[in-house]
């Protein structure tokens, strides 16, 4: 089993549209997925038209197997399954904040799922809790929703400083451009001189486009209405390089 | 595989039932959604020994020349299927397939079995997504609809499968109710067996080895005939494949069925009359060694890559016009063994031995031919038993090769005798006293066959001397070949005289004595 986190500082870079297609990727390519919606406003719950869990709120840290799997739903696809996101997560740091050995809860929870799913992606809130460091220490790649402005390569810096600081892996850290514009001179020039200067830039570049933008109305993952679509398929070519990379780990 | 999704239900419907009623049933509950629609023709292939069924599995072949295997139990499940993908048009053999984990199965279902298309058909797969009001998919199905290739009004087959969505256990529950209701049954075969019954094809395993259950107290005489009847069914049931040229198994069963026939007649030769014995060995001896040359051609074109493997790269080349040669010789001779398959003059010989078994070999009476079965089988094991046990132990270093080969002989004779008479005695005992021979016969088999090769090859160079136009790589790779054999041979000698030892020590000694002991009429 190996987890995928789609994570960012700021909101709003295209995170969860990349957790929801990425999910919906891994689960037509065979295997067992399991998307995990810690974001409390449940957009990626949403889009696989799941209410928010209501029952045993407050219980995902539980260690029993059992009571975790209870709120699992299936989605409208084979293999791939959601845990819904629920309002009382904004309690998470809370939680986290007066159990033992806090940043490592997660990752010790979701590994009772091991047998269970072959992929676990989990679609983060945007912020740098005691959350976020339970989810970078959980997942064995990171992939981090860039969109190509200075703000965000500066956002993006900010990160990397981070897990230096704090001594988390930065080779967990594979950014890929989102929501890029490839008539906009901005983008094309940030784009070209952040691959020059960060590591492990995806090749993958997923252009800003209003199927993605339209994924609310439908609440379907992009990549089952309009899978043909270039700007759509680019989730596809990043799953696939996010598998050759957990394949080197 | 998934094992999230295991426990899907499968409905049958009955001939009097449609799709449309059992979609009509399930919109009292629920809104339904194609999801997603395939047809295509297909067409159920496995070995003549139906070998991949043999294995708990079935095989069809798309336009592609593509195939897709499945367990019985998980037949048309989409993601359950094994592709294997064709190099070679029509892809027929395990090794035309490209070279992927799934090829192993069919290497070990096939051996060196051809596939053969068995039926065509056009398989209909639909699914649907049974779903709440808000368009959230709570439970699965699939119809899955085979029609004859001939007409497609009416499936010969319909098939509905649900299979839960995780955290919907309720709707689930009520999708089977409503389909159970409606009028869907439960199938008591997999769904492999129900999809033959319903195209109508019984799977005839075929196998060279005997079955016969024989009674102890049968008379020695109507075993034998009853043994040489199975026999001769199975070697004619070959007669087709070996004129049509599917696979080399064909020929090779025709003839192991011989020797199996004409062990019977030499081994048991005391329950017919002795004058017909000789000339029952001349016409069963006779029909085999027709067939002599093809099955040498065969064994060294299906060896081919092994030989080449044997010379370094640069002599190995050589050797190519050799294969040419043999690949020529061996086009010809399927057709004349073809053609003498296929003439009157055979058929009337084989017929007429046939009927003579058949019909329970009326001739006079021999002091053996009334005996009870059993009586005969323990004499003829433990003579033959004692007689290689003897020779073993009389194996050493110094022992000439031909001593060591006519004990391989003798171990076949027993083998057989094995065969023929398996059912008279407890199976664990059979099955141990078998291993071990089958362990000494592997041995003495390996050391056998590089003998043979090695004096089949000093022919083949001795004729190509003679040609005018020497042809000199191919005369050193023949040189590098034979002697490399030789080595091999020499060492697998050794081996032998080893295993002899091993079979010969008191342990199995004990384990023979006991299983074929003279106490199988209370059994």
């Amino acid at each position: 089993m190996k987890i995928i986190a789609s994570y960012s500082i700021k909101g709003g870079v295209g995170k969860t549209a990349a957790s929801v297609n990425l999910a919906h990727a891994a689960a037509k390519a065979g295997n067992r997925t399991l998307l995990v919606d810690l974001d409390p406003q449940g957009a990626s719950s949403f889009y696989f038209r799941i209410g928010g869990s209501k029952k045993d709120r407050g219980h995902f840290f539980s260690p029993k197997k059992k009571r975790l799997l209870k709120n699992v739903k299936g989605s409208n696809y084979k293999r791939l399954d959601i845990l819904p996101a629920n309002l009382s997560f904004r309690n998470f740091d809370i939680m986290l904040n007066s159990m033992h050995k806090s940043k490592k809860r997660l990752k010790e929870v979701l590994l009772h799922l091991e047998d269970d799913y072959d992929l676990i992606i989990l679609d983060c809130p945007p912020n740098m809790t005691l959350l976020a460091e339970n989810i970078f220490i959980a997942a064995d790649i990171i992939v981090v929703p860039v969109i190509p402005t200075t703000l965000s390569e500066r956002t993006y810096a900010q990160l990397l400083d981070f897990f230096s600081a704090k001594g988390y892996k930065r080779k967990k850290l594979y950014p890929f451009f989102s929501m890029a514009q490839s008539d906009n001179k901005l983008h094309i020039d940030t784009i070209k001189s952040m691959d020059k200067n960060y590591a492990r830039f995806m090749k993958s570049i997923i252009n800003f486009s209003l199927e993605i933008e339209r994924m609310g109305v439908h609440r379907e993952p992009v990549l089952a209405y309009a899978s043909k679509k270039s700007s759509v398929q680019a989730y596809r070519s990043l799953f696939n390089e996010i598998i050759v990379a957990l394949n080197k780990k | 595989m998934n094992q999230v999704i295991t426990n899907s239900l499968r409905y049958i419907l009955p001939g009097n039932m449609q799709r449309a009623d059992i979609i009509t049933a399930l919109r009292s509950h629920f809104s339904i959604e194609e999801r997603d629609k395939s047809t295509d023709s297909i067409s159920l292939i496995d070995s003549f020994a139906w070998g991949l069924y043999e294995k708990g599995f079935i095989a069809f072949r798309y336009s592609n020349n593509n195939i897709k295997i499945w367990h019985a139990d998980e037949l048309f499940d989409a993601d359950q299927a094994l592709d294997l993908y064709g190099n070679n048009s029509p892809a027929r053999f395990w090794w035309d397939f490209e070279d992927t984990p799934e090829r192993t199965l069919l290497e070990k279902s096939l051996g060196l079995r051809s596939l053969l298309s068995l039926y065509e058909g056009v398989l209909a797969v639909e699914d649907f997504d049974l779903q709440d009001a808000s368009g959230k998919t709570q439970v699965f199905l699939q119809f899955i609809s085979f029609y004859s290739a001939a007409s497609t009004d009416k499936p010969l087959l319909l098939q509905v499968k649900i299979t839960p969505v995780t955290g919907y256990a309720r709707e689930y529950e009520q999708a089977a109710e409503l389909l159970e209701n409606a009028g869907g049954f439960k199938p008591r075969l997999n769904p492999a067996d129900s999809l033959l019954g319903a195209i109508g094809i019984t799977p005839a395993p075929y196998t060279v080895k005997p079955d016969l259950a024989i009674d102890p107290l049968m008379p020695a005489r109507s075993a034998a005939n009853s043994i040489v009847s199975q026999m001769i069914t199975k070697q004619r049931l070959t007669e087709e494949g070996i004129i049509q040229d599917i696979d080399t198994e064909y020929l090779h069963h025709f003839r192991v069925a011989l020797r199996m026939t004409r062990a019977v007649i030499a081994q048991l030769k005391e329950v017919y009359p002795e004058q017909d014995v000789l000339s029952l060995k001349q016409r069963f001896g006779d029909l085999a060694r027709e067939t002599n040359h093809l099955r040498d051609l065969d064994v060294f074109i299906l060896d081919k890559p092994r030989y080449l493997s044997l010379l370094p790269d640069s002599l190995s080349k050589g050797l190519l016009p050799m294969f040419d040669d043999f690949e020529t010789d061996r086009e010809k001779e399927v057709q004349r063994i073809g053609k003498w398959l296929s003439s009157s003059a055979y058929k009337k010989e084989i017929d007429e031995l046939e009927a003579l078994f058949k019909n329970g070999y009326p001739a006079g009476e021999t002091a053996w031919s009334e005996k009870p079965s059993i009586e005969l089988a323990i004499s003829k094991i433990a003579k033959r038993y004692n007689k290689i046990q003897k020779s073993a132990l009389k194996i050493t270093d110094d022992t000439p090769d031909e001593a060591i080969h006519s004990i391989r002989i003798d171990c076949k004779k027993l083998r057989y005798l094995l065969y023929f008479f398996g059912s008279l005695f407890n199976k664990k005992e059979l099955n141990q006293a078998g291993k071990q021979l089958k362990r000494l016969q592997d041995r003495l088999g390996i050391f056998n066959d590089l003998t043979v090769q090695g004096a089949y090859l000093e022919t083949y160079l001795d004729e190509i001397e003679h040609n005018e136009k020497k042809d000199i790589g191919l005369i050193a790779a023949l040189g590098g070949l034979i002697a490399t054999l030789y080595r091999m041979q020499k060492t697998e000698r050794d081996s032998c005289i080893s295993e002899l030892h091993v079979f010969s020590a008191e342990k199995n000694r004990h384990l023979f004595t006991h299983a074929f002991a003279a106490r199988g009429t209370d059994q």
